[in-house]
């Protein structure tokens, strides 16, 4: 086979929902011309925005910022790193070391912040008092306080995460499936609200096999290992199914991703009511009803 | 004719007689071809790619989070 777009041997990747044949190289600067086409696109960056990459030290943020580097290089915008710790044994530690790695070389500051200074509970202790919800729950809904929280402190305009084409459909998918079809108008490019800062998700239209074939084409640090809760999630065997289905039907996640942009206008005029947030009366954070839904979490497992 | 498999870090040492390519390799394991990139003595490589004697094949599962 050869490279589609240049003629040479070395192909790296089949994009089967297109056809194409692709070299490293032309891979390489296909994933960062459609990413920051994207971008471009969907608004997701002004100049001079400052822009903080929500790292994990996995293949799906190590590859956001390092295309968001490249505007960075060009003074478009300014770049930080936040990494969380949620507490969950050595695979945690691990992806830390990876992400500190990663911004030490490419001279970005990276500010670290744990659920066990912020909570004073880690996600293995709470796993470990057998809770009534899944570690996912926890784990995403926490992560994002600490983040939109210190989000804010840093003056950040915008919060860049790696949510690939996959997760993006999973998300539709198991929203869809558990009957949440108000959260579905959430699902897009950015989450915006006027209480905290937007975040914006460039990998969005990146199947996840291309982010990893990326992170590995270019060489770079990645944290390959699987989370130790994530074998039990929803989301996990929605993603088994999807990737089943698209050995078949290729394009699946493309058209499913295209037709929930034409539902989610529908939908938008059909259930939008401005929610209206006010600050939540444990720790003032914004919230829909009088505790936010970290606080909801945390007083129902004692914390 | 051999060739070494290494998937989630187990090696293996595997035999062969006839044409194998990435594809044949990935279908005895039931392993769909979204769900892994596949490394041929150290290089990205695709499902149409051949097998041959003394290679090492590595899968590396698409692995979410990150």
């Amino acid at each position: 086979m050869l490279c589609t777009k240049c003629g040479s041997r070395n192909v790296i990747i089949h994009r089967r929902y297109s056809g194409q044949y692709l070299c490293k190289e032309c891979f390489i600067k296909a994933i960062q011309k459609k990413v920051l086409k994207d971008i471009k696109k969907y608004k997701l960056i002004k100049k001079s925005d400052k822009v903080l990459v929500a790292l994990s030290g996995g293949k799906d943020s190590t590859t956001v910022l390092d295309i968001l580097s490249i505007l960075a290089e060009r003074n478009i915008i300014e770049l930080e790193v936040i990494t969380i710790d949620e507490g969950i044994g050595d695979y945690r530690k691990k992806g830390i070391e990876y992400a500190s790695k990663t911004c030490k070389e490419l001279g970005i500051p990276q500010h670290i912040f744990s659920f066990k200074k912020h909570f004073k509970v880690t996600i293995d202790e709470i796993m470990a008092s057998k809770p009534p919800r899944k570690a996912c729950t926890y784990c995403g809904v926490l992560r994002r306080w600490i983040i939109n929280k210190e989000a804010e402190k840093l003056g950040a305009d915008k919060i860049a995460t790696g949510h690939n084409l996959d997760d993006e459909v999973q998300a539709i998918v198991m929203n869809y499936l558990e009957g949440n079809i108000e959260n579905l108008i959430r699902i897009g490019p950015t989450t915006y609200s006027q209480k905290f800062v937007t975040k914006i998700k460039p990998l969005r239209e990146i199947p996840e096999e291309e982010v990893t074939a990326y992170a590995m084409a270019k060489g770079l640090n990645v944290h390959l290992e699987e989370c130790p809760y994530r074998k039990t999630s929803f989301r996990k065997k929605i993603g088994t199914i999807l990737t089943k289905l698209s050995e078949d039907h290729p394009t699946i996640l493309y058209s499913t991703l295209r037709g929930h942009e034409k539902i989610r206008k529908a939908l938008k005029k059909e259930l939008e009511g401005e929610s209206i947030l006010r600050a939540c009366i444990r720790c003032g954070q914004p919230a829909a009803q009088d505790l936010c839904r970290a606080c909801t979490l945390l007083n129902e497992i004692g914390g | 004719m051999k060739f070494t498999l290494i998937i989630d870090d187990e090696k293996k040492t595997m035999k062969f007689r006839e044409k194998l390519t990435i594809k044949d390799v990935l279908k005895n394991f039931n392993i769909p071809l979204e769900a892994v990139v596949i490394k041929k003595n150290g290089e990205i490589v695709i499902e149409e790619e051949q097998v041959d004697d003394g290679d090492i094949i590595e899968v590396i599962k698409v692995i979410y989070g990150g």
